[in-house]
C-alpha cells in the first residue's frame, strides 16, 4: 500500500490517474478515520436530504451541528440540538468518534436532531 | 408510569425530579463526579450540588484581570499584562496573579412554578472574589454565547437562590421545552423511559461549562 503512495508523488503532474486511485486505494487507512453517521430529525425539524455522513472521529460535535445547520439553512438564532442514544445531548467539545465507540451499532452512530424555534 | 404520563408533557413533578436526581447521584457516587443531594432543614425541599474548578477560556482576553497563558495569544492580552509576558523568555508561561481558574458551584434545584429542574451557579475566584456576570459570559461555550445573547430575555441572570436566599446566576428555563419536548417524544416513540435530570442537564450543562460524562446515559435508567 505505501509502496503505490509513494509513486504517485513522482508522477504527480504527468498522471493525475493514478493519484485519483491512490486515493481510493488508500481508502483504508481513510476509512478507519472516518465513521459513518445517521442523521435523523426529530419532531417538526427539517429532514435531511443525505442523512448518511462519513464524518472524521476527531470532528467535534460542534462542529457536526454547524454543518448540520448550515446544510438546513437555520437562521442563525435557531439553535439545533444533538441528542444520541436517544436521551442525551452530547456536549459541544466531544469528539464523534468517541460517541460511535461508545453508542454504534452496526457500523453506524445514529444521531437525532432537532431545532429551536427562532425568537422574535 | 410517570414517565408515561407526561409523555408529551416537558413538566416535571417534584416527586419525579428527587427520584430522577437520586438515581443520578448513585452513579455519581460510582464514578466519583462530585455531585450531593442537600436537604433544607425544616422543609421538604432539596437540590443536588457540585463544585468544580473550571478553567478560563483562553479566548477571554478583553478582562484585564484575566490572564491568558498561551504564549500564542500574547497579542490579545492588555497593555497591563504586556509588560509581564515580555520580562519572560519566549515559550516560558508568564506568572501571573490574574485567575486562571475560577470555582463553579452548580445546585440543580426544582422549580415548583415553572414545573422543571432549572440550573443555578455561583462563580469566585480561588481567593473568594465573586465574579461578574459579564465575566461569567465570556465564560460560556462559544457554540452557545453568540445565539444566547441574542435573546429577548435575559438568558444568564442573577437570581436569589429559591431555597438559600443568596445570589446566584440562573440559567432561565423557558427553552427547557423546546429541547426535552423533542426527547421525550423520541423515547416514548422508542418504548424508552429516560431519566429526566440526564437529558435536561447534559443539553444545559455544557452552557455553563458543566460537563455530564457520557456513562450517565447508559448507567442511569428513569426512576421506577
Amino acid at each position: 500500500m505505501s509502496d503505490i503512495a509513494e509513486s504517485p508523488t513522482e508522477n504527480q503532474k504527468d498522471e493525475p490517474s493514478i493519484q485519483h486511485n491512490v486515493t481510493e486505494h488508500a481508502g483504508s487507512p481513510d476509512e478507519k478515520k472516518k465513521i459513518d453517521i445517521l442523521l435523523k430529525a426529530v419532531g417538526d425539524a427539517p429532514i435531511m436530504k443525505t442523512k448518511k455522513w462519513a464524518v472524521e472521529r476527531g470532528r467535534t460535535v460542534q462542529s457536526l451541528a454547524q454543518f448540520i445547520s448550515r446544510f438546513l439553512k437555520l437562521e442563525p438564532s435557531e439553535q439545533l440540538f444533538i441528542y444520541v442514544n436517544q436521551s442525551f445531548s452530547p456536549s459541544p467539545d466531544q469528539e464523534v468518534g468517541v460517541l460511535f465507540e461508545c453508542f454504534g451499532s452496526d457500523g453506524k452512530l445514529v444521531l437525532h436532531y432537532c431545532k429551536s424555534q427562532a425568537w422574535g | 408510569m410517570a414517565g408515561e404520563r407526561h409523555s408529551s408533557s416537558c413538566y416535571l413533578d417534584e416527586r419525579t425530579f428527587r427520584h430522577c436526581c437520586q438515581v443520578f447521584l448513585q452513579h455519581s457516587v460510582t464514578i466519583q463526579d462530585g455531585w450531593s443531594w442537600e436537604e433544607i432543614k425544616g422543609a421538604d425541599e432539596g437540590f443536588m450540588r457540585k463544585t468544580v474548578l473550571i478553567p478560563v477560556r483562553s479566548d477571554t482576553s478583553h478582562h484585564h484581570d484575566v490572564c491568558s497563558v498561551q504564549t500564542e495569544n500574547t497579542e490579545s492580552l492588555t497593555e497591563e499584562l504586556q509588560a509581564d509576558v515580555e520580562d519572560e523568555a519566549a515559550g516560558v508561561q508568564a506568572v501571573c496573579e490574574s485567575p486562571v481558574v475560577l470555582r463553579y458551584e452548580y445546585h440543580v434545584v426544582y422549580s415548583s412554578s415553572y414545573q422543571i429542574p432549572v440550573l443555578y451557579f455561583r462563580v469566585s475566584t480561588l481567593d473568594g472574589r465573586s465574579v461578574s456576570l459579564e465575566e461569567v459570559w465570556s465564560n460560556v461555550h462559544p457554540n452557545y454565547r453568540q445565539r444566547l445573547r441574542q435573546e429577548p430575555w435575559d438568558t444568564l441572570t442573577q437570581q436569589e437562590h429559591p431555597l438559600l436566599g443568596q445570589p446566584f446566576f440562573m440559567l432561565h428555563p423557558c427553552r427547557t421545552e423546546e429541547f426535552m419536548k423533542p426527547a421525550l417524544d423520541l423515547a416514548q416513540s422508542q418504548h424508552k423511559r429516560l431519566n429526566y435530570i440526564v437529558t435536561w442537564l447534559s443539553v444545559v450543562g455544557p452552557v455553563v461549562g458543566l460537563d455530564v460524562p457520557l456513562s450517565y446515559i447508559t448507567a442511569v435508567s428513569a426512576p421506577d
